[in-house]
């Protein structure tokens, strides 16, 4: 009977709904999340920016320099971690931050030594606390207290 | 000085003052209005294994949701299209929510309060709701669009199947009774409810307040899916809230009287709280009627929506016949002796 | 002398005459309502029995097919993905296969395996979503929250295995690109167990619901030799009575490894639809736990690839499972040529055609999606019914406007 069905789930509540951004869900370690550049690997062969499928890592070179380095636009990127994959030198690599948001339309553009960043959410840096997701057989997915 | 405030504090407290005004009358409606309507999104949500309206007020749940949502509904901008029919477009639902809240004065909270204490209030309170779905169809004509018109024509059919049943079934608790006034038939329930009486009138009644009221399954009228929202789409700001909050109200006064007819009323706490102060008496008559429209709203978390035609086929092919039933159910109890 | 003035030119109701008399009432169900997703509908009453109903499609048409001409093979993966989103194994691993017989490149069985495993919970992810949207259509909120809830345990299963949610590009021309993490079977055992829970949960409210019921039941019937007449795919087909599924051709994924049984209903009503959609759940269940089972050892990326990398690099792709792409993946250029591929998508069968010669850019490239197929029901199905039943039918066919427009 639906109506049961209905009164059962209203008694026994099963919601796995997380309160961000007072939690904060803390991703795997294969998260493809914000892209870091480490500029002390970079071999400058330039693959990244060749295979990336939106355009979003294009070579900078300074002037009066040999090596051109690669610089990324936040705006394009759609995170398929192509560039990662295909780097030689492992000097990309996926962060686990995806929740970064941008104010104006020039700070989605990193170039060369603003690459080499580390990225933080914000969530985190105004206080969210830590949850990660487990399964359940009861509850489909529940979030305990992370580290 | 004081004999002047003595006497507007007992004009205020008069049953013709404190029913239509007070209880059951327009701050009740506001306060069923404010906390009904969140109390159905937080059921809903919590079937729906989500948290309903929360960050208004984190600690009291998102109570003051609705609040917030009248306040927006304000300052929002009213648009009257070109091509409606002003006087009608902009009367309509001041008109609906008034006619909603007209029955009111009849429905007598405690022996002897109530707004017009009349001897025949149960077919004059159904009569006065039966009123409502006129303004609807003048709402959906005025508006001249294709959604609205076609919103209003299946209001149209429903109200004709609907009407019916809701009247037979109520009037055949009147027959069983031997009163049509809703006072002597509460105090007839002293021992047994009405529904344990006449299951198939209480049933009959029940489901055809739900379609009058237009809550799930039969929110046919307000259809968002196919006719964006039926005799309502050209309404923004507060004549969208007006409208909203008539068809809570439709509800609100068809469950008190189904409260009243069928679960008996204001018993058991009117001896005691009645000695206080007559209306307090009328507390559980209250709290029965939220009960039944805290179900009425849970429903819209179990069902879809009907179909039109079998909708109208529900009011005719089923309801119907068991209405009649319940007359004759309820002649046969009275032959019979039983009440 | 303003325009208002001018008499007219061509008597547009002479130009604009369409099927029916005087009492025909035309709705346009466009792209701004609650409940036509990107489409439009132009429906013709006559009083409540719907005449005729035209879609009216092109509006999320982002040209892809056009595009693909002007990126390389391998930029191509995401192009083609966007277009399912919420299927995106198995439209990519149409293009990618038909690009592997092209290459002449055979991926190794343990990433035939793990394309399995990701193309069923693409499968299990997109029928929750077309049961939330048809429970929605009519108004049933419950099961809409319910379908898109349940969807996020077998999403944070993929992001285990893929690295991201919904836009998975895992399939790629040799291979995969990540292996199962540590704990996999245990967490999909309980993820399974909790679904079948559920599936009957939606039973009870939803599906079995004779309210429902009353909804779908003898609503939208397909016949089985009109289905094949008009070329129908997917669960729309399986639910006419006629047993064809692109996996059992066996040129691509586990599927000729592993026993399954392909569900089929015999009504063709709305209503055996709906049913037919949770019975392949079922049915995606057991496959994943066999493919699970089943899973052989080895690499991940083919031979032909992994040996073009740096001995160092090579040993680290086959330890921790992160495949790393050869360089000449920015540049692969396939013989002149054209292939085809077929994959089995949750909406039905999408066919790939790609020309190539011999550029790093494909020729022509083309995809014929299964919702595009199953247009033609939309326009043939509702007729003769009420006007509430456009609705119930639409939710049944599960059409998807991004995935027909490209």
């Amino acid at each position: 009977m639906a109506i049961a069905t209905g009164l059962k789930y209203l008694v026994a509540s099963k919601r796995m709904t997380v309160h961000y951004p007072e939690y904060v869900i803390e991703l795997g370690p294969r998260y493809r999340g914000m892209i870091r550049w480490h500029k002390d690997k970079c071999i400058s062969c330039s693959l990244c920016a060749r295979i990336c499928p939106a355009s979003a890592i294009k070579m900078y070179r300074k002037p009066g320099e040999k090596k051109a380095y690669p610089g990324i636009n936040y705006q394009r990127c759609i995170f398929c971690g192509f560039c990662v994959d295909i780097c030689p030198a492992d000097a990309l690599e996926h962060t686990r931050t995806h929740d970064v948001a941008f104010e104006t339309l020039e700070e989605h553009l990193y170039v060369v030594e603003e690459f080499d960043k580390d990225w933080v959410s914000p969530a985190l840096l105004e206080g969210a606390k830590k949850v990660k997701v487990e399964f359940d057989e009861e509850r489909g997915l529940v979030h305990v207290a992370g580290d | 000085m004081w004999e002047l405030i003595d006497v507007i504090i007992r004009l205020l407290l008069s049953p013709p003052v404190f029913a239509p005004l007070i209880y059951p009358g327009l701050v009740t409606v506001l306060i069923i209005l404010v906390s009904l309507i969140w109390l159905g999104r937080k059921i809903a949500a919590k079937v729906q294994l989500r948290y309903g309206p929360y960050y208004i007020a984190k600690r009291l749940g998102g109570a003051p949701q609705l609040i917030a949502d009248a306040i927006r509904f304000m300052f929002q901008e009213v648009i009257v299209p070109r091509t409606a029919d002003k006087i009608p477009y902009l009367l309509a639902p001041a008109l609906a929510m008034t006619l909603g809240l007209v029955p009111v004065v009849f429905i007598p909270v405690a022996p002897g309060f109530a707004g017009i204490v009349t001897s025949y209030s149960l077919p004059l309170a159904l009569a006065l709701s039966s009123l409502l779905p006129i303004t609807v169809i003048l709402m959906a004509w005025s508006a001249n669009n294709k959604f609205t018109i076609q919103g209003g024509v299946r209001e149209a059919f429903m109200v004709i199947a609907y009407e019916i049943p809701l009247f037979v079934a109520a009037l055949s608790m009147g027959l069983a009774y031997g009163t049509l006034s809703l006072e002597e038939i509460v105090e007839k329930q002293v021992l047994v409810p009405g529904a344990v009486l006449n299951p198939l009138a209480a049933f009959v009644f029940y489901v055809s307040m739900l379609m009058s009221a237009g809550k799930l399954p039969f929110d046919i009228v307000e259809g968002e899916q196919e006719i964006v929202a039926g005799p309502f789409t050209e309404y923004s700001g507060i004549l969208y809230g007006l409208v909203m909050g008539a068809s809570y109200a439709q509800l609100y006064v068809l469950s008190m009287i189904f409260t009243e007819v069928f679960l008996a009323g204001w018993h058991p706490f009117i001896g005691s709280l009645g000695a206080l102060y007559l209306p307090l008496g009328g507390l559980a008559l209250f709290v029965k009627a939220y009960l039944v429209l805290a179900f009425s709203v849970f429903l819209r978390s179990v069902y879809g929506r009907y179909r039109l035609d079998y909708a109208l086929r529900i009011g005719w092919e089923r309801l119907f016949p068991l209405s009649v039933l319940a007359l004759f159910l309820s002649l046969g109890l009275r032959v019979v002796g039983v009440v | 002398m303003s325009w208002r003035d001018e008499k007219l030119v061509v008597d547009w109701r002479k130009v604009a005459k369409a099927p029916g008399g005087e009492e025909i009432y035309e709705l346009f169900i466009g792209p701004q309502h609650p409940a036509s997703g990107h489409m439009r509908f132009i429906v013709r009453l006559e009083g409540d029995i719907i005449v005729d109903v035209e879609p009216d499609i092109g509006y999320v048409h982002r040209t892809m097919e056009k595009l693909a001409e002007g990126r390389e093979y391998i930029k191509n993966i995401p192009l083609f993905e966007r277009a399912t989103i919420i299927d995106s194994n198995n439209i990519t691993l149409g293009y990618v296969r038909a690009l592997e017989k092209l290459l002449d490149v055979e991926p190794p069985p343990r990433a035939r395996y793990l394309r399995t495993i990701l193309s069923e919970i693409n499968r299990i992810q997109s029928h929750l979503y077309g049961i939330g949207i048809a429970g929605i259509m009519l108004n049933h909120s419950t099961v809409f929250m319910w379908a898109f809830g349940d969807r996020e345990i077998w999403m944070q299963l993929a992001e285990e295995l893929t690295g991201a949610r919904l836009t998975h590009t895992y399939s790629i021309p040799g291979g995969v690109r990540r292996d199962l993490p540590d704990g996999f079977e245990e967490r999909f055992e309980k993820a399974a167990r909790y679904m079948l829970r559920r599936l009957e949960d939606y039973g009870k409210i939803f599906l079995y619901n004779p309210m429902i019921r009353s909804r779908y039941e003898g609503v939208g019937v397909l016949k089985k030799h009109e289905a094949e007449r008009l070329g129908a795919v997917g669960p729309n087909l399986r639910a006419s009575g006629v047993r064809y599924d692109a996996r059992l051709l066996g040129d691509y994924g586990a599927y000729s490894e592993l026993e399954f049984e392909v569900p089929v209903q015999e009504e063709g009503d709305s209503f055996a639809r709906m049913v037919q959609r949770v019975e392949e759940i079922k049915v995606s269940i057991e496959i994943i736990r066999q493919a699970l089972k089943k899973m052989p050892d080895g690499p991940i990326l083919a031979e032909k690839y992994l040996k073009l990398l740096p001995p160092k690099l090579r040993e680290r792709v086959l330890k921790t499972g992160r495949v790393k792409f050869p360089a000449i993946f920015a540049n692969l250029r396939p013989p002149p040529g054209e292939t085809v591929a077929r994959v089995e998508m949750a909406r039905g069968e999408v066919f790939y055609h790609i020309v190539s010669d011999g550029s790093p850019k494909p020729y022509r490239v083309r995809i014929v999606t299964p919702s595009f197929r199953n247009l033609v029901l939309l326009r043939l199905l509702p007729r003769e019914h009420r006007f509430m039943d456009l609705l119930a039918i639409y939710g049944s066919l599960d059409y998807f406007p991004p995935e027909s427009d490209r």
